[in-house]
């Protein structure tokens, strides 16, 4: 557990260390966020509610997506793939240390500098901007802070598991672009899933990608609550815990294969 | 061409992204209904026609993407360029003709083509004239942006991030109508940067539609323009910054 923490700590002040691209990464987050922001304004025009959502509840949406895209990782990571394709995997794997938790450990590094000084630092800007909805109670509070950590923990299994498919392909470049591109869409990154028709919804509710953003965002606009709430942080907790294991079951056949090739 | 599934590959998802992304419009649509006065069909105009020229642009002009070209004048792969004697930046146009592009061509075809269904558009001689030099002036403005970019990097050496606000971002803005946006943006993208005339002010006019600015009735013909003149400003900038490219040494 040391060297887990250890790896972490480094990579952490690694992504300290990425000043420049923090900032520019900051600006387009708000540019792009109050384009949005100006399209649901004009949505909404006098409609006070539509599908539970306020225009408040809409707009703090829009700028949550735009906050979890560092922290997530959520436009693209290819760091497992790449040692796969250039062999550095092999010494990888030769580490004292689950292979998992050697990446994870160096995720959640890069994941807490992101959490605050992406997520953190635009929710605050926007709340100048914009009337913003907040969590309304401690529980709800606490609920946000659980969820946000397994909207990440379940993220980076997802993210682990389709860079494997490198072990198999000379393309997985082309095919994680898939992945992330559907996870874009049934995430509720590109629009919130309660505005989608019901089929969408229930389509969506079959994959893991909801739990990635769409439950994360509605903890924090109190949408979701009680019961219901305690169940969407359930289906986040087993999806994170099915990813893993088939993150497990997909690592030892490919490093199978991987010696078969022989390195 | 020889990695061929890679390339089909690609060549998908950047349709199905960009097919996704107007879905996602689309199916909100059921529950908004309409846009600050504008229906899906009108949108589907502006949205289609944005993503056309951009695919066309990112298909002639990604040798200046920021990105690519801060990569190669990092390792030193420009200043093989500059020994050739050749025009330097009709190299650059000829090292990166990305093929790949054209699945966002395919769909915004689809998306405009969606439009003229669901719109009464009603045809002219001039409408049909004039269309190609709309996509012409949305072409030369964001080749412009791509290569005040790249020439940006001459400097900085590393590709600068915040160039994805006007390209990308621009891009975006102009998806939709400009009248939704806050006045302070709208102005900003209207005067200081002309967008608004590129999509925006030619849409009005070939879907009849009032401006409510009440700029002048020449407005929408301004859209070749504005994007030659931010062209050829591009490449003025472009000649200067040559004069100081300093190699990095490696």
């Amino acid at each position: 557990m040391k060297l887990f923490w250890e790896l972490t700590k480094r990579s952490f002040k690694r992504q300290l260390t990425y000043r420049a691209a923090t900032l520019a990464g900051l600006l387009t987050n708000f540019f792009f966020g109050i384009i949005r922001a100006g399209i649901l304004i004009a949505l909404y025009g006098t409609r006070q509610d539509v599908a539970g959502l306020s225009l408040p509840d809409a707009i703090t949406y829009a700028a949550l997506t735009q906050a979890v895209i560092a922290y997530l990782s959520f436009f693209n990571w290819t760091l497992i793939m790449d040692t796969i394709y250039t062999g550095d995997i092999s010494s990888d794997l030769l580490k004292p240390m689950n292979y998992f938790r050697f990446w994870l450990s160096q995720d959640l590094g890069r994941a807490i500098v992101n959490l605050f000084l992406r997520g953190v630092i635009v929710m605050v800007g926007y709340a100048f901007i914009f009337d913003l909805t907040f969590p309304n109670s401690g529980w709800q509070w606490l609920a946000l802070g659980i969820s946000v950590i397994l909207s990440w923990v379940l993220n980076f299994s997802w993210r682990f598991l389709i860079n494997l498919s490198a072990f198999w392909t000379p393309n997985a470049q082309g095919i994680t672009r898939f992945f992330f591109i559907g996870m874009w869409f049934f995430s509720g990154f590109l629009t919130p899933l309660r505005y989608f028709p019901n089929w969408v919804v229930r389509v969506s509710n079959l994959t893991p990608f909801p739990s990635m953003i769409n439950t994360v965002a509605e903890i924090y606009l109190n949408v979701l609550q009680g019961p219901e709430l305690v169940q969407a942080v359930l289906v986040q907790l087993g999806w994170a815990i099915a990813i893993i294991l088939a993150g497990q079951l997909v690592l030892r056949a490919g490093v199978r294969r991987l010696v078969i090739l022989g390195g | 061409m020889q990695y061929r599934a890679s390339f089909f590959m690609e060549l998908l998802g950047t349709a199905l992204i960009t097919l996704l992304e107007y879905a996602s419009l689309a199916l909100i649509f059921f529950r908004f209904e309409d846009l600050k006065g504008w229906s899906l069909g009108e949108i589907a105009f502006i949205y289609g026609l944005a993503e056309i020229s951009f695919g066309f642009m990112d298909l002639f002009f990604s040798g200046f993407d920021p990105g690519n070209f801060g990569l190669r004048v990092r390792k030193g792969e420009f200043d093989q360029l500059l020994l050739r004697p050749l025009n330097i930046p009709l190299q650059i146009l000829g090292s990166a003709f990305v093929l790949r592009r054209l699945g966002k061509i395919v769909v915004g075809v689809f998306i405009f083509s969606f439009a003229l269904r669901q719109t009464n558009l009603v045809w002219t001689t001039a409408k049909i004239l004039y269309l190609p030099l709309v996509v012409l002036g949305q072409v030369c403005f964001f080749g412009g942006l791509f290569i005040i970019g790249a020439t940006i990097t001459f400097w900085t050496v590393e590709s600068i991030e915040v160039v994805n606000i006007f390209t990308y971002g621009g891009n975006y803005m102009m998806s939709y109508p400009m009248h939704i946006y806050q006045n302070w943006l709208r102005r900003f993208f209207t005067y200081l940067i002309p967008v608004a005339f590129l999509n925006y002010y030619p849409a009005l006019y070939y879907l009849d539609k009032p401006d409510p600015f009440n700029l002048p009735t020449f407005a929408p013909f301004l859209s070749p323009v504005a994007g030659v003149s931010v062209f050829l400003a591009a490449l003025a900038f472009w000649q200067f910054g040559i004069k100081y490219y300093q190699s990095t040494g490696t």
